[in-house]
């Protein structure tokens, strides 16, 4: 349990980290050149450290399903998705309902167990917990004070203003 | 309403792509399933890459080496989620993942790391971290 909370925090981290790197990416190039970079990055280092913990078992894949090759789609689902999202929402907005589907489909997946998985029985607490969790994505993203995104030129000093407007 | 429903369906494919990638891992182990999807996901890309011809090539100049890079963690995070979904279903694992992000996301933009401009944090944001810890607590009751 402990582990299982601690690994999902270290995706959390990550996955911080690697928005802010892609942004940094994509102010320079365009949100496909990003994408294609990203999971090249994401394949070559899944493919080494498999290669390290697994050696030649790498490319022994049993049981492998035809739909799994496609599951990769996904990934391109969610950026198509998400450019469009923020360019008609803004990104506060946008990210703020992204997070809260997240953990709609979290717990709809739970407690359906699709495709397999176990299935963790429903239960109110479940429900609240969602929902106070929602409300404090919400508070987090609307609740103002962290100018988000809007206008980043108004709240930059001079000079960052300047690289801003270079963008 | 339609950029409504385009974040809703962002927020549904992250979390099936993490169902999607525990299944598969279930099957083919989960270095292999990280690396396949990485993989279609990326021949995709390419493919609508070379006819949406976004962007400039030589903008991947102007980046600092690093940020190059930010794909490669993918591999952790797609293990780290499988194997958190695996152990603990994927309310919570969503859950803790999120609160994790959002911290950090919170801590770089308040100390300006990463060359990102600094922001002032108030207290709605401090509150916000508390009520969705608050939330994982009433989610392990």
């Amino acid at each position: 349990m402990v582990i299982g909370l601690i690994l999902a925090m270290i995706a959390g981290a990550l996955v911080s980290l690697q928005n802010i790197f892609n942004t940094k990416v994509n102010q320079h190039t365009g949100s496909w050149s990003t994408t294609t970079l990203v999971l090249g990055m994401g394949f070559i280092a899944s493919l080494v450290m498999g290669l390290i913990f697994e050696g030649a078992d790498m490319f022994t894949l049993r049981h492998m399903e035809l739909w799994y090759w496609f599951s990769g789609i996904i990934g391109v689902g969610v950026v198509i998705c998400l450019v469009q999202a923020t360019k008609l929402l803004g990104a506060t907005y946008a990210i703020s309902i992204v997070l809260t589907a997240q953990l709609g489909t979290a717990l709809l997946w739970d407690s359906l167990g699709w495709l397999g998985l176990e299935k963790v029985p429903f239960t109110w607490n479940q429900l609240i917990g969602v929902l106070v969790i929602v409300g404090g994505i919400l508070v987090f993203k609307l609740g103002g004070g962290n100018g988000t995104d809007e206008e980043p030129a108004k709240n930059a000093k001079p000079k960052q203003r300047k690289a801003l407007q270079a963008k | 309403m339609r950029g409504i429903i385009f974040a809703i369906l962002a927020g549904a494919c992250i979390t099936l792509q993490g169902v999607a990638n525990a299944r598969i891992s279930q099957d083919i182990g989960t270095w292999q399933a990280a690396t396949v999807t990485q993989f279609t996901g990326f021949i995709l890309a390419l493919v609508i890459l070379l006819f949406a011809r976004d962007g400039r090539k030589q903008g991947f100049k102007e980046v600092k080496p690093l940020y190059l890079f930010g794909g490669a963690f993918a591999a952790i995070i797609i293990f780290s989620e499988v194997t958190a979904i695996q152990n603990i279903g994927v309310t919570l694992s969503i859950s803790a993942l999120l609160i994790a992000q959002l911290f950090l996301t919170f801590v770089i933009d308040s100390r300006g790391w990463f060359g990102v401009i600094k922001q002032k944090m108030r207290l709605p944001q401090f509150i916000g971290i508390g009520l969705m810890i608050a939330g994982v607590i009433i989610l392990k009751l």
